[in-house]
């Protein structure tokens, strides 16, 4: 066996080695940060999408039993919800008129299966089967079931990819939900993301729900981003560092919606005149 | 052993003067490619692995000398160049080869690929056309490095006659 191995080895000697040093170029190029670089990775990950899409018609038995309980088990939890969030709904309804606020608009979603995932590297992005002939438009929010995801940053007819919150250029504006404390929200590839801009002064508590505030030119107000975890005084500083562990499970990612919005570009102009 | 000697250290030679002298010989930007040259060499003089591994080694220094920030670029291109150059060895006809305008057919054939290869992967994402540029400096590159290739054709074609 050993011996056929070796002579099959010998016969095609001259494309192992060609194989080999392609591969550690290849190896090596990946690891530089170039544009040049970054334009193929976006290529490769949607020629990996596209073969996972058509692997994708295989299903798994276990993996779908597994999937079926534990959407039985969400299906539970947010009937419960829904019925709650329905009573307070028409006491919000009925608050906001008393009050004359303006009522929030409501926002379509488009369901999307993530065919590629990059969760290795410092600028992590997933690949969607939806793009422009869907709707899909670049900035455009993607979330899921658990809160905010990401945001959409290239379009293609039939794919997309997002760029993650765990993607060091992602800034999102966002607020504790119980003291309403504002922050910018930042990767910097940690475990965990970081509220930025916090006073020490201000009450900031572990298990604290933070959501997208409204100053966030990319994100509606009220877009669960995760808990947070644990608060440290910077020292120096009169700010602490706010760690906020994600809602969503990167790793099990599977289904997304992208969120049909977009800020309303009379609100844009306003505030770049004001500048 | 005696026959690599000489082959790295004239190696070592092509690249020095590949990556300190040949700008001085710039026309119009245009500047030979020594070291493909010399991988074509190499292929045809002692085949399709040392020249794959002259040509993987060398383009890795030059991507070490340059500092572009594309690192692999030129391993993966003059890899594949000496892997192509390969498939014209013929231990026989060394010599003919290197001494008439086979070895210019193969240079320019070898050349034009390597800098196909290069500016595909260069330009990603820069929005600056592929074939023009294969045009404005691919075609120029290859024609330069032909007539330098001149030099050794007929330095071969006189050993041969002699």
């Amino acid at each position: 066996m050993v011996k056929r191995l070796y002579d099959i080895v010998l016969l095609f000697k001259e494309y192992f080695v060609v194989a080999l040093f392609l591969l550690v170029s290849t190896a090596l190029l990946t690891f530089s940060d170039t544009p040049q670089i970054r334009t193929l990775r976006a290529y490769s990950v949607v020629a990996v999408g596209l073969l996972q899409d058509a692997f994708s018609i295989f299903p798994n038995y276990f993996d779908l039993r597994r999937e079926n309980a534990a959407l039985r088990s969400m299906n539970l939890t947010l009937a419960d919800e829904v019925s709650r969030l329905r009573e307070g709904r028409l006491e919000n309804i009925r608050l906001r008129s008393l009050l004359g606020l303006k009522e929030r608009a409501e926002h379509r979603y488009i369901a999307a299966n993530v065919v590629a995932k990059n969760l290795q590297l410092l600028r992590n992005t997933i690949t969607l089967d939806v793009g422009s002939n869907d709707s899909v438009k670049v900035n455009m929010p993607i979330v899921n079931e658990a809160g905010l995801v990401g945001k959409v940053i290239m379009v293609g007819s039939s794919y997309c990819i997002g760029q993650t919150l765990l993607h060091v250029d992602l800034r999102v504006s966002a607020k504790v939900q119980r003291s309403r404390v504002d922050g910018i929200l930042r990767w910097d590839r940690a475990r965990t993301l970081t509220l930025q801009n916090v006073a020490r002064t201000y009450d900031v508590t572990p298990g604290d729900v933070v959501i997208t505030s409204d100053y966030s030119p990319f994100f509606p107000e009220g877009i669960r981003i995760g808990v947070v975890a644990e608060t440290r005084p910077i020292p120096g500083s009169l700010f602490q560092a706010v760690d906020v562990t994600p809602a969503v499970d990167f790793p099990s990612l599977e289904e997304v919606f992208v969120m049909q919005y977009l800020l309303d570009s009379s609100r844009v102009f306003l505030e770049r005149s004001a500048r | 052993m005696r026959k690599v000697l000489p082959d790295i250290g004239f190696s070592l030679l092509v690249l020095l003067v590949q990556t300190g002298v040949v700008r001085f010989l710039s026309i119009g930007g245009i500047v030979p490619d020594l070291v493909l040259l010399w991988v074509v060499a190499m292929a045809i003089r002692r085949g399709q692995i040392p020249a794959t591994t002259a040509g993987f080694l060398l383009g890795l220094a030059q991507d070490i000398l340059s500092g572009d920030g594309m690192l692999g670029l030129s391993a993966l291109t003059k890899t594949l160049a000496g892997f192509i150059a390969g498939y014209f060895y013929n231990e026989n006809k060394t010599l003919q080869t290197m001494g008439s305008y086979r070895i210019l057919l193969i240079a320019g054939l070898v050349s034009l690929v390597h800098d196909g290869l290069y500016f595909l992967l260069f330009l990603q994402g820069s929005g600056i056309s592929w074939s023009g540029s294969l045009l404005d400096y691919g075609v120029p590159t290859t024609v330069y490095t032909l007539a330098v290739a001149l030099i050794p054709m007929f330095a071969f074609a006189r050993k041969q006659l002699a």
